[in-house]
């Protein structure tokens, strides 16, 4: 008996490459201005028939053999996989169990706060809007020029300063920098 | 109505005009944590780096062709530099190549004829004058001498700034920069007068946010009422610069790591502070 279910099977058993249309690009043999072009052609519009290895495919002839080469066994690269899993684990855990307990201080603060004294903890808890600027900061802004008007304008309340470097694998040339004079007197 | 006072009278919070609380007067402290983000990434852990290199070398075995023709001029010099590097590499990675024994024998016949005519080749190198700039060390001078004064040491972790200055009994103790509220002000504009107050303008800091991160009661000695004060807590960055502690109130300081800071200071102190640090 013929279920319409059967003729899906089947059909899933058919090969997958049905609809591809696999491309050669001939290479122009004759009005070759520039090899340059057509290296940059070739990279572009790499042929789409897997019988050779290229830079932009997914296909290699030997792949077989290259994986054996690689890795010991099935097997002992499944339990290096897991351990790797397993060291991320501890490492997220930690991280998270770190993250955990800042808050808590934080959170404690904030309610030892309100109990406290309310104003302050109103004012602690008002979100920092980087565009807004205080009166005092306008008023500060019409009497600076140049570069005291930059120094001012350079730190946002409410967005992290320019200059916090990020890591890097070795320190920079000159080392920390402790000779520091400040422009203008930042609020 | 609180008076509106500039200069110096502790801050009595709202809730004792309304007559509420207890009869001490509640003073406020704001208290700083002055980080020295890390400078330099972690060195990995020896699994870590087993782990890169087994990968690295399933990525070699695997990976697509490379583009030669695309990225050299074929036939130049550097395209010969790089072959010659990717053979070591290659090697390094998988051992000499096997040779068929015909390829072999040709190779071998090719040598015993071409003995006579063979002239050394010119080896074709790029030389970069004023040679290759070599990367700067991340063990610092100060991280062999161990001087907690210095921000170059221990450029992988995160230090804080620690303080040795009188409490209020007159006892020197090493703890964070800490000041009292003064007049109207918020907690946080405290801390950034208080920062730049006492450990001078050579320091570019920057406090985090506007809330506390932390409070500290100390709650082991009985009645008095400056110890009962809580001290709230401000995440700061230094960005540059360095502490020029004017002597009076502040007699020492330190960049040390949390393990560090843990010995220094009492064992009351630590452990209300301790969770407000960054492990490593």
């Amino acid at each position: 008996m013929i279920t319409p279910l059967s003729v899906l099977r089947e059909a899933k058993t058919l090969p997958l490459r049905v609809n591809q249309i696999s491309v050669r690009y001939a290479s122009r043999t004759e009005n070759i201005a520039d090899p340059r072009v057509e290296i940059i052609r070739r990279t572009l519009y790499p042929s789409t028939i897997r019988n050779r290895a290229s830079p932009v495919g997914t296909w290699r002839h030997d792949v077989g053999r290259r994986l054996q080469k690689a890795i010991p066994s099935v097997q002992a690269h499944e339990t290096i996989e897991r351990a790797w899993l397993l060291h991320q684990r501890h490492i997220r855990r930690a991280r998270l169990a770190e993250l955990e307990r800042k808050f808590n201080c934080m959170k404690e603060a904030m309610d030892a706060l309100q109990q406290l004294d309310p104003r302050l903890y109103r004012e602690a808890n008002k979100v920092e809007d980087p565009r807004a600027r205080s009166p005092k900061e306008l008023e500060a802004l019409k009497s600076l020029k140049g570069q005291e008007q930059r120094a001012l304008e350079s730190r946002i309340r409410g967005l992290f300063p320019r200059e916090l470097r990020t890591p890097t694998d070795t320190p920079p040339r000159e080392g920390w920098r402790y000779s520091f004079k400040p422009i203008i007197e930042l609020p | 109505m609180s008076t509106h006072l500039k200069s110096t009278p502790p801050h009595v919070p709202a809730s004792q005009t309304t007559g509420q609380k207890s009869d001490t007067a509640s003073i406020i402290y704001t208290g700083v944590i002055v980080n020295r983000n890390p400078i330099i990434t972690r060195t990995p852990t020896a699994f870590e780096r087993a782990y890169y290199a087994y990968h690295s070398r399933i990525e070699r075995a695997l990976h697509n062709p490379f583009p030669s023709e695309f990225y050299f001029k074929s036939g130049s010099i550097i395209e010969g530099q790089f072959e010659k590097e990717e053979k070591v590499r290659e090697r390094e990675a998988f051992g000499r190549p096997v040779r068929r024994v015909e390829e072999w024998r040709r190779k071998l016949h090719e040598k015993n004829t071409a003995k006579t005519e063979k002239k050394p080749k010119a080896e074709a190198r790029i030389v970069i004058p004023g040679g290759v700039p070599q990367p700067m060390p991340r063990e610092h001078e100060a991280d062999r001498t161990g001087d907690v004064h210095s921000l170059d040491r221990n450029g992988e972790r995160n230090v804080y700034l620690l303080v040795k200055s009188k409490d209020e009994k007159g006892k020197e103790v090493w703890r964070f920069p800490q000041g009292a509220v003064e007049g109207d002000e918020l907690l946080h504009e405290a801390v950034i007068r208080d920062l730049r107050s006492e450990y001078g303008t050579g320091m570019d800091t920057w406090v985090v946010s506007r809330n506390p991160i932390g409070v500290y009661r100390s709650g082991s000695s009985p009645s008095s009422s400056p110890a009962k004060a809580p001290v709230f807590f401000y995440k700061a960055h230094i960005i540059q610069g360095q502490v020029r502690p004017d002597g009076k109130q502040v007699l020492d300081f330190a960049w040390l790591t949390k393990q560090e800071i843990k010995p220094r200071t009492e064992s009351d102190y630590w452990a209300g502070v301790k969770d407000l640090l960054s492990d490593f």
